[in-house]
């Protein structure tokens, strides 16, 4: 720009506001980092759950501890991403708060299903016990909707208010397994959470990491 | 009869500078100097313009041992920018 404040036309005054405002609005992009490693990591885990029912194996501890190392990781990302971040929209205020939201509903929903079953346990061992059989009534069978409810909000939102259909349409396909869920066996709600991780966070994530390099490569690529 | 023009911001860097920070929560200096494509000199001139208008807020900080300089629109800034876009709106509407 001028070193001389230059003076302008009404129509330039106008045609300069609109390229400024969208050239702020497509100055930030997330790296996707964090996205591809949740996304891999629940596809991961489901799909080594589903393998230990389906060909009789047990790892010698439970996979899904693996989602507690996972959130160092993420602290480090997020605190890269931030100190990197040279302007801050309003958006990222309230996505923020909304992930950070869902990660304390999913501890706290884990906490209430451990609890569940602590109880369910010995009145389902109880009925083996007495009836000689297994109840028909299952209790993990109707966990999975709930997690993958709960995987679609955020996704959702982040994917409406950003306006990267990606995770919008990968929210709502969370939704669609939830319900798809209820009506399907274990090994199959596995499977459908594998498949949501993949679709709802796994390749937004791997879209936009590709748009981040694209940005970047032209950011460092001098003006001619 | 047409309003004046707001002198402050009928500059091109002053207006560039407000038209980023509308659309933003807060933006570093380098931001605004990489997208306004302007000289470190001119800009911090027209950023003190804005600031001493009302129309922005200043902080001064240091981030990693670096000084970083943050700005951020203020509700007089987003009033006096809205009047401003109102106002070149009724000018072309009219011509």
């Amino acid at each position: 720009m001028d070193q001389q404040e230059k003076q302008l036309t009404e129509k330039e005054s106008l045609e300069l506001i609109a390229t400024m405002i969208n050239t702020a609005k497509n100055s930030y992009h997330d790296t996707g980092i964090g996205a591809i490693m949740w996304g891999a990591l629940i596809a991961v885990c489901s799909l080594v759950k589903l393998a230990e029912m389906e060909f009789g194996f047990r790892l010698p501890f439970d996979i899904n501890l693996i989602f507690i190392l996972a959130v160092i990781p993420q602290i480090f990302i997020t605190i890269k991403e931030k100190k990197e971040r040279r302007v801050k929209s309003y958006a990222d205020s309230y996505m923020d708060y909304i992930w950070l939201g869902f990660g304390i509903c999913i501890i706290l929903l884990t906490f209430i299903v451990y609890s569940m079953f602590s109880v369910w346990r010995p009145v389902s061992e109880e009925y083996r016990e007495l009836t000689g059989h297994r109840s028909a009534f299952q209790l993990s069978e109707f966990i999975s909707p709930f997690f993958l409810l709960l995987y679609g909000l955020p996704t959702f939102i982040t994917g409406a208010a950003c306006k990267f259909r990606p995770m919008f349409w990968g929210g709502l396909f969370c939704w669609l397994c939830s319900v798809t869920a209820i009506y399907t066996t274990i090994k199959i709600d596995l499977l459908l959470m594998a498949a949501s991780a993949i679709m709802a966070w796994l390749i937004p994530g791997i879209l936009m990491e590709r748009e981040y390099r694209i940005y970047k490569k032209e950011q460092a690529s001098p003006d001619v | 009869m047409f309003k004046d023009l707001n002198p402050i911001l009928h500059s091109q860097l002053r207006l560039a500078v407000i038209s980023l920070l509308i659309s933003v929560k807060e933006a570093e200096f380098t931001f605004l100097k990489e997208k306004t494509n302007a000289t470190a000199g001119n800009l911090s001139v027209q950023i003190q313009k804005l600031k001493e208008a009302g129309y922005i807020d200043v902080i001064k900080q240091f981030k990693d041992n670096y000084p970083q300089t943050i700005c951020k629109i203020t509700p007089q800034g987003v009033n006096a920018f809205s009047e401003y876009v109102k106002s070149l709106q009724t000018y072309l509407g009219q011509k």
